[in-house]
C-alpha cells in the first residue's frame, strides 16, 4: 500500500514538476487521438455508405406507361434463380418514396405538376454476379424502356473504400507514431531530469521498477486523458457533424448508432492507456537497464 | 556479512588496470581503512562490492553469494544491506535534510509510520535536527557528511561503504564523523571507509589496507597510515 502510495504520489509529482511539457504533451496526445478517432469514424461511413449501396443492389427496370407491362416484366423475370425478390413500383408510390428520400427537401416535388415518373420493375438480386445476366434479360422484352443499376457505381465506390481504408490506416499509423514519440520523449525528459534521484534510488536498493513505475504511470495517465478528452469531442461533435451531413446529402447512407461512436471513446482510451504504457517503459526501462549495468 | 574478493583483476577499456590479482577476506563487523594514492583501485574496490562494477577476473562474494550472478531484482535487494556514503555527499539539493532521509526508505517500500520513526531518531541522533527542513545547500559541510551517513545507514545496512568521509572537513569534524562511523561499527555494520587522511587513520586505528597501482601493498590489523609506503 505504501510503495502503491508513492508510486501515485510521484507520478503526480513528475506531471507537477514539468507542468509546461506535461500539458504540451496533453495537447498533442488530444490531437493525435481526435485525428486517429476521426480517420476511423471516416473509414467506418465510407464503409457503411458503400455497404448501403451495396445492400440496395437491384435492378431497377422502367416499363412501359401500359398497365399490364409491369405485371408481365415481374412474372417473367421472377422465374429466373438468381433473383431473390420482384417488386412493382407505380408512378405514386415511386412519387412518395422520392418525397421520403429527399427528407426535408421534399418539398420540392410540389413544384411538378403531373407525376412525371414511369412505372417501375425493381428486381433484388441474390448475387451481385448476376448483374449482367439479369440486365440482359430486362432489355431484350419489349415492355421494358430503361434500366438502371447501382452495380458499377458500387463496384468503384469499393474501390474507392480500399483507397480511403489505406490511407486512413496510413494516418493512424503516423499519428500514433507521433504521439507515442511525444509520450516517449517527455518521459525521457523527465527521466533525465531526475537521473541523480534514480542513480542514488537504484544504489539504495530500489527495484527497476519502483524506479519506472511514476514515470509509467505519468506517461499513461498524460496519454489515456488525451485520449479521453479527443473521445470526448468526438462523441459530443459526431452527432451535430452527420446531421449537417445528412442534411446536404440525405441519399448516402452514413452511421448514425451513437453507441458505435462511444465503444470508440473507449477503444480510445484503452489505446491512449496502452500507447502510453509501452512508450513509458521503453523510456524509463532503458535508463534503467543502463544505470545497472555494471561496468 | 562477510566479504570476499578472490583473484580479481578489473580492467577499463582500453587497458587500464585499476586492480590486479586482489584477494581480500572482509569478515562481518570489520572496520578497514582502504589507503593509497589517487588511483591507486580503492574507489574500484568499493564499486565491486556494490557491483557497480565486476571484475574482469576473479569474483567478488558477500554473504557467500557470487555477485555477478545476481539479476536486477535481486541486486536491488541486495544493495539494500549495503550503505554508501559518497565523496562528494551526494544529497539530493531539490529535497530538504528531512526529505533527503525519508526519500531513501520511500525507495525500498517503506511504511509511513517507521519512515518518520526512523527519520527523526536518526536526524537526533546525528544533532541534525533544528536542520531538518533546510536544503544541502543550507548545511554546512560536516552536517552534510552527517546527512549523507545517515541516508546511508538509515536502512540499517549490514555494510556501510565511505569513499572520503572526512574528505574537505576540519580535523574536529572529522573526529565527529570518526566517531559516528565507529558507533555505527559497533553495532555490529561492517565498514569500509577510502581516506586519505593520515590522522584519522593513526587516531583512531583499524584494519589498514594499503594499495598501490591496482595491487595490495600492506594489509595489518591495527595499522598506520604510513606515507612511505601508501603514496
Amino acid at each position: 500500500m505504501t510503495t502503491f502510495k508513492y508510486i501515485l504520489r510521484d507520478a503526480f509529482r513528475l506531471m507537477t514538476r514539468n507542468v509546461t511539457l506535461s500539458f504540451l504533451t496533453l495537447v498533442t496526445t488530444v490531437a493525435v487521438f481526435f485525428l486517429v478517432s476521426c480517420s476511423i469514424l471516416f473509414v467506418m461511413n465510407i464503409r457503411n455508405i458503400v455497404a448501403g449501396i451495396e445492400n440496395n443492389l437491384m435492378i431497377t427496370a422502367y416499363v412501359t406507361k401500359d398497365k399490364s407491362s409491369a405485371q408481365a416484366v415481374a412474372e417473367k423475370i421472377g422465374n429466373l434463380e438468381c433473383v431473390d425478390s420482384v417488386k412493382i413500383v407505380t408512378p405514386d408510390k415511386a412519387l412518395e418514396e422520392l418525397r421520403a428520400r429527399l427528407g426535408n427537401q421534399a418539398d420540392v416535388v410540389t413544384l411538378l405538376d403531373d407525376n412525371p415518373l414511369p412505372p417501375s420493375v425493381e428486381i433484388r438480386l441474390k448475387d451481385a454476379g448476376a448483374v449482367p445476366v439479369v440486365a440482359r434479360e430486362l432489355l431484350s422484352m419489349e415492355e421494358v424502356e430503361d434500366i438502371v443499376y447501382a452495380g458499377e457505381l458500387a463496384r468503384r465506390l469499393e474501390t474507392l473504400s480500399a483507397f480511403v481504408s489505406r490511407f486512413s490506416f496510413g494516418v493512424l499509423v503516423i499519428a500514433l507514431a507521433v504521439g507515442a514519440l511525444v509520450v516517449f520523449n517527455t518521459i525521457r525528459i523527465g527521466v533525465y531530469a531526475r537521473r541523480e534521484e534514480i542513480e542514488i534510488m537504484l544504489l539504495i536498493g530500489a527495484t527497476p521498477g519502483f524506479v519506472a513505475f511514476p514515470f509509467v504511470l505519468h506517461g499513461s495517465l498524460i496519454s489515456s486523458f488525451g485520449a479521453l478528452l479527443a473521445g470526448a469531442g468526438v462523441y459530443f461533435s459526431y452527432e451535430r457533424v452527420v446531421s449537417a451531413l445528412m442534411a446536404s446529402m440525405p441519399f448516402l447512407n452514413f452511421m448514425t448508432d451513437q453507441s458505435v461512436v462511444m465503444d470508440l471513446w473507449f477503444l480510445l482510451v484503452g489505446g491512449g492507456l496502452t500507447v502510453g504504457w509501452i512508450c513509458s517503459w521503453l523510456a524509463v526501462s532503458k535508463f534503467v537497464r543502463r544505470a545497472m549495468k555494471p561496468r | 556479512m562477510e566479504i570476499k574478493i578472490e583473484g580479481v583483476v578489473k580492467q577499463f577499456p582500453p587497458d587500464i588496470l585499476a586492480l590486479r590479482n586482489i584477494t581480500i577476506t572482509i569478515p562481518q563487523g570489520d572496520f578497514v581503512y582502504l589507503v593509497g594514492p589517487t588511483g591507486s583501485g580503492k574507489t574500484t574496490l568499493m564499486r565491486l562490492i556494490t557491483r557497480e562494477v565486476v571484475p574482469t577476473k576473479g569474483r567478488v562474494l558477500v554473504g557467500g553469494t557470487d555477485l555477478r550472478k545476481l539479476g536486477m531484482t535481486d541486486l536491488a535487494y541486495y544493495r539494500r544491506e549495503i550503505g554508501v556514503v559518497f565523496q562528494d555527499f551526494r544529497l539530493l539539493p531539490h529535497l530538504t535534510a528531512y526529505e533527503n532521509l525519508t526519500f531513501v526508505q520511500e525507495a525500498i517500500g517503506m511504511p509511513r509510520d517507521l519512515i518518520e520513526e526512523r527519520t527523526n531518531e536518526i536526524l537526533d541522533k546525528m544533532g541534525l535536527w533544528r536542520r531538518r527542513f533546510l536544503y544541502p545547500e543550507q548545511l554546512s559541510g560536516g552536517e552534510q557528511q552527517r546527512l549523507a551517513i545517515a541516508r546511508a545507514t538509515i536502512n540499517c545496512p549490514s555494510i556501510l561503504l565511505a569513499d572520503e568521509p572526512t574528505g574537505n572537513l576540519d580535523l574536529q569534524t572529522a573526529e565527529e564523523i570518526m566517531k559516528i562511523l565507529l558507533s555505527i561499527n559497533a553495532t555490529g555494520t561492517t565498514l569500509v571507509v577510502a581516506t586519505h587522511n593520515q590522522y584519522i587513520v593513526d587516531e583512531f586505528r583499524q584494519r589498514v589496507i594499503s594499495l598501490r597501482g591496482g595491487r595490495i601493498i600492506r594489509d595489518e590489523r591495527k595499522g598506520r597510515f604510513e606515507i612511505d609506503d601508501d603514496f
